[in-house]
């Protein structure tokens, strides 16, 4: 059985941020259910946020995806456009949980859980996503790169709701491709995961984004390993270079699923073989 | 205890009220209500025995707490067994030996059937990737993802229908 | 000699088969297929109490106090059991089901009395009104645990000093094997070739966990019924309530899946504990932590080999020592070794073994029964070290193989003559080809081919007087009924016996229902373990079947006026197959049969070859009634830059004897590459300090279907087995040989070996750096 608690279910978003403050959100429920059970959560009051209309809506606009804050994993799959609009997220979530986790769990619960294993967080960091929150004063817009606080913390207060999150479609020359690195190929934690943005004029890169999952507290962009990239011919040389700054700035740990060492080996391999399949594709 | 709840929901086309306390399951309130053939495999989304349709959607019901289908519909394994025409899966599983112990059956179909709504002609990596939610320790997907493939096909035949 | 000129026996050749081998659908698949079966788990009773097993987090521990008066004091708490309000009994762990035979003395405590031995050992029951309740009560019993010493691998179990868990000396079984002279067997050899391999600790990971429901009827017997693959633990149970043996009934379902990790007693004892407390039916279904922590595992093992070979491949001499972790209490440890022990040299043909082998308890989880049951661990070894002996001669792999195989009339290491068809290597053969034309290598991406033949007994150790009884009857309108008390634990087990009867009785499988899987009303026929439920059921099944054809055409060749000889059965009718005029229906004969006083019905019970035990110091003896043989070939790819591995394809090739449902068997060669490709790559149950850190389904990796690639069955039939119509076992040797195949496709592909399962990606990482 699952731990008592309150369940409120308001019917549209007016009450929804009415009765944030001291709820705990559920949304898919694919986390916060599974804690419960394991006892880690002990939340009194669910808020529960299926019943706001036009949540789960995606929309494309003047070349600006905006999907809704309970748009789930299943959402992306069937959306014909994100391939397009969102390459290294669409691959995020074909090797997401199963069929039905990927109908309950939502992209902004994702997001939030903070997980540094979070699969969505590499490939929209790579898209510098935006996130954006509500409470019942008003809305603000957070960058996700700015989002994480520490692990499994963030920006969003106790009062807020993300109700959207938003990004740049990828233009023509620019190659966004993610891959995940797992113990098994089906609805697996992730071991490593890296998503890389390219952007290409002729023969030199004017824009990099890489961002790295489950190698440090947050998922993160390699900076560092960026900057090498902006403005250069990706030769495989300065590839590899950077395949190798990105390992060095991640911090990841031992535990069941791999070592450290493991993890840095397999950053600077699938950071090196992404970004020069994106050059290759960007051009 | 917490507070019970009357639900009104559409259990494989048939009205229904269940009264659950906001704690429970799905999976838990169907089972208690009779609706054995919802499987409970892991309880934390693990293994997809439990899946269920809400409103077409595959879903894992021991995630799914029985206050949110208020006002939807819920199709189970029952619910593709309409004795007038039940669905091509069903034959294409018995017919190809895809069911061993059984226990992972009733959320494949259901899992199989959400996927050939989407997907009519399905790859193998198509249903490769409607499945990876639901484990089966007895057969190795072999005869299963033959059989969808079969009911798949008698589908696009106009099979299945009444 | 050549295998051609021994005639294995075999038989009932070139009999024409009307209903076994064809792939029939199987009685229990619609009701599965629809939703509508029932099992354990989906029966409930008015008044039913809710169970909860109270449990240790740790592994090694004295317990200091446990107080369960304020759960006692809940609203709804119907019972609570703690050691102090059992009698001091004890719980068997022993093989069940032995006729016969005096039982181990390997008894454990029930409930934690003041020692606990591993993480999960049980401390108290508890029932209540609702789950919800029992749930209360379990956060209200108040108990404490002083930590204490363990220990959590067999050689520091060994150290002078180490904690004992099992006394005197933490060796829980020793086996050996001495079979010509090994000295002179490594003198002859021109290459000794010597390595170590490790398995790990696994779980069954059935889909249905334990459940069960009890209720003591008006006769006071206790009826327990339950997902189980033994349903004749009910004398265990009997013995450890104090009660006699024929107050206790167990029932079985259809068993959401069993593996070995259903064999031993689960839930039944606290369910019957707590319903004799209690009087009210009493529920008890284990949450999938619960079955994590609650049953058995699949033995850790290191297996080293030093084999002598001459410099064309000849295996001159084996030396094996075998170590296994039995965990915290005995159960089925010292015949898992046994299994291991007489498996190690394989399907090999070798003059001059040594094996020597120990299973050593520790603080971890306890090992028991699971598909394989040691052979399976004996083969990781010594297909791998086939290979390496391979490359190191640099002869082809699978040359060496062939060289070296065991012929029909060969005896194995323990002596014992092998009777039936050896064809591992038609088996490997047929493998290799349907593997077909090798994928491409890419960059870091190499392909590599792996194969693993085996050798792998079906049927119980001959020394336990296996026996199983089956009762077959026709009602007077023609339809048959089987009664037998097998347990259908998901591969069909209960629709072959309906097949066989079919076969026999000139029925189709419609016509026939059968009735399985309860102590009290069906036939007892053993348990559904050691591959032996078709080849002991089916043959007690076929008897009877075949004596009651006997009666009924007897009886069809009078009422048609023809000679029994003439007389057949097929098709719903009875007839002389020469001349159109003298048939009837089966019905018309029941039914005529019925007002004569015709005995309908037969009752027959087969029994397996029974031996004496095998000699202790040379391990010589006949130890198994006979095996099968096959291979698993698989090509799979690897990325030799981050290690990981996919399966590109996957081909079973077994000589079953005699299919009596091909597409059946089929399911169990699938079944087989998925569960042992889970053990090669993926599957590991970690422990540490004894408790189990990854007890759930996203930390315990089965493959998924997105791991699978399309598996290929090639079926022969040699007709040579002792089963029915010559059938032999497929259940465990289907599983058998896939990870060792999978670990030397590894191999091949990265040229150097990962030594330890699972191979995963970090480890071939690691292995390609050195």
């Amino acid at each position: 059985m699952l731990r008592e608690f309150e369940l409120d279910m308001p019917g549209n978003l007016q009450e929804t941020l009415a009765r944030l403050p001291g709820g705990t959100l559920l949304a898919g429920g694919t986390n916060l259910l599974v804690d419960l059970r394991a006892r880690r959560e002990d939340a009194e009051r669910l808020i529960w946020l299926g019943n706001i209309d036009g949540f789960r809506d995606i929309k494309i606009e003047d070349g600006r995806v905006i999907i809704g804050g309970g748009t789930t994993i299943g959402d992306l799959l069937r959306n014909p456009a994100m391939a397009e609009a969102a390459p290294s997220l669409v691959a995020a979530a074909r090797v997401f949980g199963g069929q039905m986790v990927r109908n309950q769990a939502t992209v902004a619960g994702n997001v939030c859980s903070g997980s540094p294993a979070a699969d969505t967080v590499p490939p929209l960091l790579s898209l510098d996503a935006e996130v954006h929150l509500t409470c019942s004063t008003g809305s603000r817009t957070v960058p996700l790169n700015d989002f994480y606080t520490g692990f499994k913390t963030n920006q969003r207060k106790h009062d807020e709701l993300v109700t959207g999150l938003s990004w740049a479609a990828p233009g023509p020359h620019t190659a966004n491709l993610f891959y995940k690195l797992a113990r098994r190929k089906g609805d697996a934690i992730t071991v490593v995961g890296v998503a890389v943005t390219v952007t290409r004029d002729g023969d030199r890169c004017t824009e990099a984004r890489i961002a790295l999952g489950a190698v440090g507290p947050t998922v993160f962009r390699a900076k560092d390993a960026e900057a090498m990239l902006t403005g250069e011919p990706l030769a495989d040389d300065l590839i590899d270079s950077a395949a190798r700054k990105a390992m060095e700035e991640s911090s990841p740990i031992d535990d069941l699923r791999a070592s450290a060492d493991y993890r840095r080996h397999c950053i600077h391999v699938l950071t090196r073989r992404l970004l020069k399949q994106a050059w290759e594709d960007a051009a | 205890m917490s507070l019970e709840k009357a639900i009104t929901v559409e259990i494989n086309g048939v009205a229904r009220e269940l009264s659950a306390p906001a704690n429970e399951t799905l999976l838990d309130c169907l089972r208690r209500h009779g609706q054995f053939e919802v499987k409970s495999g892991c309880e934390k989304g693990d293994c997809g025995a439990c899946a269920v349709q809400i409103d077409g959607e595959a879903v894992d019901s021991c995630l799914t707490l029985a206050w949110m289908v208020e006002g939807k519909k819920v199709t189970t394994l029952e619910g593709l067994n309409d004795a007038d025409s039940p669905h091509p899966l069903i034959a294409a599983f018995l017919e190809h030996g895809a069911v061993q112990c059984g226990y992972c059956t009733p959320g494949i179909m259901i899992a199989a059937e959400a996927m050939l709504r989407d997907i009519p002609d399905p790859t193998d990596d198509d249903i490769a990737l409607a499945l990876s939610g639901n484990l089966c320790r007895c057969t190795g997907y072999t005869k299963i993802f033959t059989a969808i493939k079969q009911a798949a096909e008698v589908l696009r035949a106009g099979g299945g229908d009444d | 000699m050549t295998d051609q000129e021994i005639p294995y026996r075999q038989a009932e050749a070139n009999v024409v088969l009307r209903q076994v081998g064809k792939p029939l659908e199987r009685t229990d698949a619609e009701g599965k297929a629809t939703g509508r079966t029932r099992y354990a788990g989906d029966y409930t009773m008015p008044g039913m109490l809710h169970a909860k097993v109270l449990r240790s987090d740790i592994a090694s521990g004295r317990l200091k106090h446990l107080d369960a008066s304020k759960a006692r004091a809940l609203p709804g708490v119907v019972c609570v059991l703690t050691a102090q309000d059992l009698p001091d009994r004890l719980a068997a762990t022993d093989m069940p089901g032995q006729t016969g035979q005096k039982r181990a003395s390997t008894d454990r405590q029930i409930l934690v009395r003041e020692i606990i031995r591993h993480h999960g050992e049980p401390l108290a029951l508890i029932a209540a009104e609702t789950p919800a309740i029992a749930d209360k009560a379990y956060d209200l019993i108040e108990y404490e645990i002083e930590p204490m010493p363990g220990v959590y691998d067999t050689e520091a179990a060994l150290d002078p000093g180490a904690p004992i868990v099992t006394e005197p000396d933490n060796i829980v079984g020793e086996h050996k094997i001495r079979k010509g002279d090994t000295e002179k067997g490594f003198a002859e050899a021109d290459h000794i070739i010597e390595n170590t391999f490790h398995t790990q600790f696994i779980e069954h990971a059935f889909l249905e966990p334990e459940v069960g429901l009890a209720w003591v009827d008006e006769n006071g017997v206790v009826n327990i019924r339950m997902s189980t693959q033994v349903i004749e633990h009910f004398r265990f149970i009997a013995d450890a309530l104090g009660v006699p043996h024929n107050k206790v009934r167990i029932l079985g379902a259809m068993v959401g899946g069993g593996f070995g990790g259903k064999e031993d007693i689960t839930v039944e004892l606290y369910l019957a504990l707590l319903a004799q407390a209690t009087r009210r039916p009493v529920r008890l279904a284990y949450t999938r932590e619960d079955s994590f922590v609650g049953h058995g595992k699949r033995h850790p093992f290191s297996v080293s080999h030093k084999t002598g070979v001459t410099k064309d491949g000849k295996i001159t001499a084996l030396e094996v020592k075998i170590s296994a972790d039995s965990g915290a209490y005995v159960f089925l440890s010292p015949y898992v070794l046994l299994y291991c022990a007489v498996a190690a040299p394989g399907p090999y043909r070798i003059d001059n073994v040594k094996i020597d082998s120990a299973a050593i308890a520790t603080n971890n989880m306890y090992t028991s029964a699971f598909r394989g049951f040691g052979a399976a661990q004996a083969c990781v070894a010594y297909e791998a070290q086939m290979d390496e002996i391979a490359k190191t001669l640099g002869i082809d792999r699978f040359e060496l193989r062939r060289r070296n195989f065991m012929r029909t009339g060969d005896k194995t290491a323990t002596g014992q003559t092998v009777e039936s068809a050896i064809w591992a290597d038609e088996c490997m053969t047929q493998a290799l080809e349907a593997l077909g034309e090798k994928t491409a290598a890419s960059g870091p991406i190499k392909i590599g081919r792996g194969v693993a033949t085996y050798q792998q007994s079906y049927g119980r150790i001959t020394w336990f007087h296996d026996t199983s009884e089956a009762w077959v009857g026709i009602e007077v309108d023609g339809t048959v009924i089987v009664r037998s008390g097998v347990t259908d634990i998901g591969a069909g087990q209960a629709s072959a016996l309906g097949q066989i009867a079919a076969e026999l009785l000139g029925v189709g499988l419609d016509d026939v229902v059968i009735y399985n899987s309860d102590s009290a009303v069906t036939p007892l026929a053993g348990t559904t373990t050691a591959t032996r439920a078709l080849y002991m059921t089916g043959r007690a099944v076929h008897t009877a079947s075949s004596n009651l054809r006997e009666r009924l055409v007897a009886f069809a060749a009078q009422e048609l006026d023809a000679r029994p000889d003439e007389v057949d059965l097929a098709n719903g009718q009875a007839f002389v197959p020469d001349d159109p005029s003298k048939s009837m229906s089966l019905k018309d004969l029941a039914a005529r049969g019925a007002s004569e006083g015709l005995e309908r019905s037969e009752l027959a019970m087969f029994r397996a070859p029974f031996t004496d035990p095998i000699d202790q110091e040379t391990g010589q003896g006949p130890v198994f009634p006979d095996f099968t043989y096959g291979c698993h070939a698989v090509e799979v790819a690897v990325d030799t830059e981050t290690g990981e591995v996919t399966v590109l394809k996957s081909v079973g090739a077994h000589d079953i004897g005699q299919a009596i449902n091909p597409q059946a068997v089929e399911g169990q060669i699938e079944g087989g590459a998925l569960m042992g490709q889970g053990y090669a790559l993926s599957e590991e149950l970690i422990y540490q300090e004894g408790k189990l850190v990854s007890p759930s389904f996203s930390e315990y990796l089965i493959p998924t279907s997105m791991d699978m690639p399309e598996i290929k069955c090639i079926i022969l039939e040699s007709r040579s087995g002792l089963g029915p119509f010559g059938a032999k076992g497929i259940g465990e040797p289907s599983l058998t040989p896939v990870a060792p195949a999978i670990a030397n496709a590894v191999a091949d592909a990265i040229g150097t070996r990962v030594f330890d399962l699972p191979i995963t990606p970090e480890k071939i990482v690691r292995a390609l750096r050195e």
